[in-house]
């Protein structure tokens, strides 16, 4: 074994505290409360995404013909398939809660000004490529929510002005639904998507290595107390307790709450009711609320000054003497955002 | 003096080639990517056709059918007057325009409505009400032709199409479009695709 091991530490020479000195990132001390934690909980949901949508997509495939009944015989006939489905379906719905929540915690503290602010731009795109996972995956199904949910998401692209025509021909593969539609959406969500997500997340990872963790101090804290702990192990543990805590979650939300399937797509009848996922509930009202064209420059506008908040905020802070605007900014938007959801939810039309 | 010009000669030629393998680069490399975008975009034919629909007899003043084109979309084809013109016939699109959801015909109310928005619309497919009447979107309409007896529509004539064209239903009395609340289906088997 140690003559194994000689050979490999001759090939590859890292020792123990070489891998030590590359994990120990400090952590400050507010990440022991598991509710500053929530930056891992996305990651380790996109883990378990990856794993069951590879299995998912053994058995899955993408044609008008064919989505619906592969479906089916996943959640019927497959073996633990109803279990697979419905851990996937629950992990994309608590990734993007806690992407959202994550971010909320991150506005509320103010962990995005400078030197963070590219850190934030990062974070950003990691939550339109989380909202977008959502959105492709719904997608697939192929049941009538579905169907139709795509059909209006494809057509809001299409009412950006310019490059609207040309977003919605290369998602759908031609100005209306057609079969080269699921392909596309598949390819998306299974291949393009979660390579930009990683890739993004690694970015994400590496400033914090750079930068360090933002820290927060609490006033019944005692101010003599060391201020920080080992990420390795002792965050580790933190991290691998929620990955614990969530898969007990997830077991139990898709063995209580599985997965269903809807009627199969019909083209030619839109539902009475339809509705989106609940997380695209806001932007669905708000697209009731205006002219699609209006609607959809004003939610980029919205995206736009999330996305330069931080750079915004400086200026508020430097020029005026409003410094805390941003809470209350913020508190204004999630109020909105949350009425604008139980309105949506509430209501058929 | 000499060894300067020949420095200067050195330096210029490494920017030349550094300029020119550049160049290559982005030129290969833009062509690749001019040839995946092109991949990616869908075809557009825009090639129209006539397309035969149904003999005017088969309907009635009031009544109206369900057509799908070759390239998938639905119209609701009425019979508004009883003579034997295409005056006689109205073909709106039942595609929202707002976001393309399927409008359907409300006959207690005389209107088209998409439930995704709430769009409204007048049998003659003028929005009304909703993300439509505000962005001044309407149904479209297609052009008709009737021949001996024959009707006919003008759509595009799409190479990937879902399938052939054809009557999907006739419903009525009275009122454009159908209200499948109150009216019995009639479903005919699609024809093949003309011209």
């Amino acid at each position: 074994m140690s003559r194994v091991l000689a050979w490999v530490q001759e090939r590859l020479p890292v020792s123990g505290a070489d891998l030590r000195e590359l994990t120990n990132e400090p952590v400050p001390n507010h990440l022991k409360h598991w509710w500053f934690a929530l930056g891992g909980t996305p990651a380790y949901l996109f883990v378990v995404q990856i794993a069951t949508g590879i299995l998912l997509a053994v058995y899955y495939q993408p044609s008008p013909e064919t989505a619906y009944e592969s479906v089916r015989y996943i959640t019927e006939e497959a073996a633990y398939g109803w279990f697979l489905r419905g851990l996937h379906k629950w992990a994309a719905t608590l990734m993007i809660a806690a992407v959202i929540l994550h971010q909320m915690r991150v506005f509320f503290t103010g962990a995005y000004r400078k030197p963070r602010e590219i850190n934030w731009m990062v974070g950003m795109c990691l939550l339109i490529c989380t909202l977008m996972l959502g959105f492709t995956g719904y997608s697939l199904v192929y049941e009538q929510l579905s169907y139709w949910g795509a059909t209006v998401g494809a057509n809001i692209a299409g009412s950006v002005p310019f490059v609207g025509g040309l977003m919605r021909d290369m998602l759908l593969g031609g100005e209306v639904y057609n079969q080269h539609t699921l392909p596309r959406f598949f390819i998306l969500h299974a291949a393009v998507l979660p390579v930009a997500l990683t890739l993004l997340v690694g970015i994400h990872i590496a400033i914090i290595r750079v930068q360090g963790v933002s820290e927060l101090h609490f006033e019944h804290e005692p101010k003599s107390r060391d201020e920080h702990f080992n990420f390795f192990p002792d965050h580790l543990y933190t991290e691998l307790m929620i990955g614990l805590v969530l898969m007990i979650l997830l077991a139990a939300l898709a063995t209580i709450l599985p997965a269903t399937l809807g009627a199969k797509a019909d083209p030619l009848t839109t539902p009475e009711v339809i509705k989106p996922e609940w997380f695209f509930y806001v932007a669905f009202r708000w697209l009731k609320l205006f002219s699609g064209t209006v609607a959809v420059l004003s939610t980029g506008l919205i995206v736009f000054v999330m996305f330069i908040w931080p750079l915004i905020d400086a200026w508020i802070r430097k020029h005026t003497r409003f410094t805390e605007a941003s809470v209350w900014i913020g508190m204004c938007a999630v109020l909105a955002i949350i009425g604008l959801t139980i309105w949506e939810a509430v209501v058929s039309h | 003096m000499t060894r300067e010009v020949s420095g200067d000669r050195r330096s210029f030629l490494g920017w030349a080639s550094s300029i020119a393998m550049a160049s290559g680069l982005v030129a290969a490399y833009g062509t690749l990517a001019a040839f995946m975008g092109r991949f990616l975009y869908p075809a557009h034919p825009r090639a129209m056709g006539w397309l035969f629909v149904a003999e005017t007899g088969r309907l009635a003043h009031g009544e109206s059918l369900r057509y799908r084109t070759p390239g998938g979309a639905t119209v609701n084809i009425t019979r508004s007057g009883a003579g034997e013109t295409e005056g006689d016939f109205t073909a709106l699109s039942s595609t929202c325009p707002h976001l393309g959801c399927q409008v359907h015909w409300e006959g207690q109310n005389n209107r088209y409505f998409c439930p995704c928005h709430n769009g409204v619309f007048d049998p003659n497919g003028l929005a009304t009400a909703g993300p439509p009447a505000d962005a001044h979107q309407s149904l479209p309409r297609y052009a008709l032709r009737v021949e001996r007896g024959l009707l006919f529509i003008e759509v595009p004539v799409e190479q990937v199409a879902v399938g052939p064209g054809g009557v999907i239903e006739i419903a009525g009395p009275p009122g454009p479009g159908h209200d499948p609340c109150l009216y019995a289906r009639v479903t005919i088997p699609p024809r093949e695709v003309q011209g």
